[in-house]
């Protein structure tokens, strides 16, 4: 089965195209647009990003047909992101993939872009496979999940308030680093001395006892000691690289402490980091160093972390194989919940 | 065969036909149910014609100004459906349909003009000479007293006037009052109006094209104002 993947959740314009053979998603092409008019904004305009995801669509999904040598004749189905993003982002792939399939008469399915992001590495691992701890860590979400099987998610832990990404897009922002800020930050913290400054580990001694924020995150509370700090310091010029260490190693004890923990208890022998912020080598290098050889961490490789199609048509594809499919009623959503998601109690 | 598709308004409908002659037109009121109705409202029209979505030629689509998320929707399925079935794609003002509706004599000035918001309307000015649609005024976006102050009084003033302005108008200077019709841009409009002369556009970069949103977005407007330029230009990266 060939499948066409469209996302437009936030200000990426993706297209892909994946074939899935006895259960395994291969990749055949990966177009990203990623939309730079955000940049002197400092953070996505829902409105520029709709316009540009409309006049990128048709030339994104043509280019990523062309680079897998396919054509809408030559493909089985068609998956879209359905939700969670922006609505008005969201709208215009989903519009656009419809009616494709629609019109040509091709089985399509909504996809849910976290799942997507669980999806990933599938695309590049061929011993990924349930059961598995993921942590899914992007601008909008933080989720600690455990993945029993396919379509079924325990959501361990989530977070109070700001996403991990979005911790790191406003201590970017705060250190002149510019948006989107964590991939400068990343560098800037690499040349930092760690333990010049400390910061709290927010929610991390939770994790000792058995309360309702054991596997939670909180990051707003980080992100404000970053504040007070810089506003304290004489020559951040010259602090900067370890204010950006301090924060970074901070925010990735946190994350990488929770997960391992939870698949320690869960006895698993793989984990998953997914998401924009996986992209952050030092986050997957740190799980890693923590888990040791006893649990495999798989991590995709930057282009698939960040927000892509190819993901959408691995789940998609993944969804389709099981029979399901989404009517030409299929509608956006910015609260879609995670399908096959259990409560935590559960 | 035609299809026409108008979603910049509260009313989506789509129409199947020929320029000139509707087949069939239904509708749906409510712009939140536009993206989940579009695909089975042109399978009703579709259906009501006897016609399959495999003959259709061409699409015309209104292409505002109007609500933005509206105007995405019909663009989006407009886009895909000329992708997939190598349709024409022609467009019209959606101003244009509203003022065609109103059935002006072929001499009559009509003013068309639909809610912008913030308290500002989109209006656009045409004639109906035999045959030809006559563009006076492109549609802008307007205060009100402005419009007022800068149009001369126009034969037939049509579309959805807001609140507030509908007596204002009624002030419009030198005691002549123009005939008045309430109506909304119709899929059938846009089948009209393909029959005339410059009656609409025909695309030839479909993908690339982009609806008349009638002003840019507050975000934009904003950077502009303070930096009293406009903001580059930025097609974003590949990767």
């Amino acid at each position: 089965m060939r499948v066409l993947g469209i996302e437009s959740s936030c200000d990426e314009t993706s297209a892909a195209v994946i074939r899935l053979d006895q259960g395994r998603p291969t990749l055949e092409s990966v177009v990203i647009l990623s939309q730079d008019v955000h940049k002197v904004f400092g953070g996505v305009v829902p409105e520029l990003a709709s316009r540009a995801h409309l006049t990128a669509i048709g030339p994104v999904v043509d280019r990523a047909l062309g680079e897998a040598g396919a054509t809408l004749d030559t493909i089985d189905a068609i998956a879209v992101t359905a939700g969670p993003g922006l609505v008005g982002a969201l709208l215009v792939g989903l519009m656009y993939g419809k009616t494709l399939a629609w019109a040509s008469g091709k089985p399509l399915i909504g996809v849910h872009h976290m799942e997507g992001h669980l999806f990933a590495p599938a695309l590049e691992d061929a011993e990924f496979a349930p059961p598995f701890v993921a942590l899914l860590v992007s601008g909008g979400h933080t989720l600690l999940l455990d993945v029993t099987a396919w379509g079924e998610y325990r959501l361990l832990g989530q977070t109070l308030d700001d996403a991990a990404g979005e911790a790191f897009d406003k201590v970017a922002t705060l250190l002149g680093l510019g948006y989107p800020g964590g991939a400068p930050l990343e560098r800037l913290a690499a040349t930092g001395k760690a333990g010049k400054f400390v910061f709290p580990r927010p929610l991390l001694r939770d994790l000792k006892g058995d309360g309702p924020n054991r596997w939670n995150f909180s990051f707003s509370g980080l992100k404000t000691a970053v504040l007070r700090t810089v506003r304290l310091s004489t020559d951040l010029d010259a602090e900067r690289a370890d204010l950006a260490r301090g924060f970074q190693d901070a925010a990735i004890e946190v994350l990488v402490e929770k997960t391992a923990v939870a698949v320690e208890e869960l006895g698993y022998p793989l984990a998953m980091i997914g998401g924009g912020v996986a992209c952050n080598r030092a986050l997957a290098a740190r799980l890693r160093e923590r888990l040791g050889t006893r649990v495999r961490v798989s991590v995709a490789s930057p282009r698939l972390n960040t927000d892509n199609a190819a993901m959408i048509a691995a789940a998609g594809a993944w969804r389709l194989a099981r029979g399901e499919r989404s009517g030409p009623g299929l509608e956006p959503s910015d609260s879609l919940p995670l399908p096959g998601l259990l409560s935590p109690a559960a | 065969m035609w299809l026409a598709l108008e979603t910049s308004s509260d009313r989506a409908s789509v129409a199947v036909g020929h320029p000139g002659q509707v087949l069939s037109e239904v509708s749906l009121e409510g712009a939140r149910r536009h993206a989940g109705a579009l695909p089975r409202l042109i399978d009703e029209a579709l259906g009501q014609a006897g016609v399959e979505l495999s003959v259709l030629e061409a699409v015309v689509l209104g292409d505002g100004p109007g609500s933005f998320t509206g105007l995405r929707v019909g663009a989006a399925v407009a886009k895909a459906l000329v992708r997939s079935h190598g349709m024409s794609f022609h467009t019209t003002p959606a101003l244009a349909a509203i003022a065609w509706a109103a059935a002006p004599l072929p001499e009559e000035r009509v003013l068309a003009v639909v809610n912008a918001l913030r308290g500002e309307v989109y209006a656009a000015e045409y004639r109906f000479p035999e045959g030809r649609l006559e563009v006076l005024q492109e549609p802008t976006v307007w205060l009100p007293e402005r419009l007022l102050a800068d149009c001369p009084v126009p034969d037939v003033l049509c579309g959805i006037v807001p609140e507030g302005l509908a007596e204002r108008l009624a002030e419009w200077q030198s005691g002549r009052h123009p005939r008045t019709v309430r109506g909304v841009a119709t899929a059938g409009a846009l089948l009209a109006l393909a029959a005339r002369r410059d009656g609409v556009t025909m695309v030839a970069d479909p993908a690339g094209w982009e609806p008349r949103y009638g002003r840019p977005a507050e975000a934009q407007a904003k950077w502009e104002r303070d930096h009293g330029q406009k903001l580059p230009d930025s097609p974003g990266h590949l990767s």
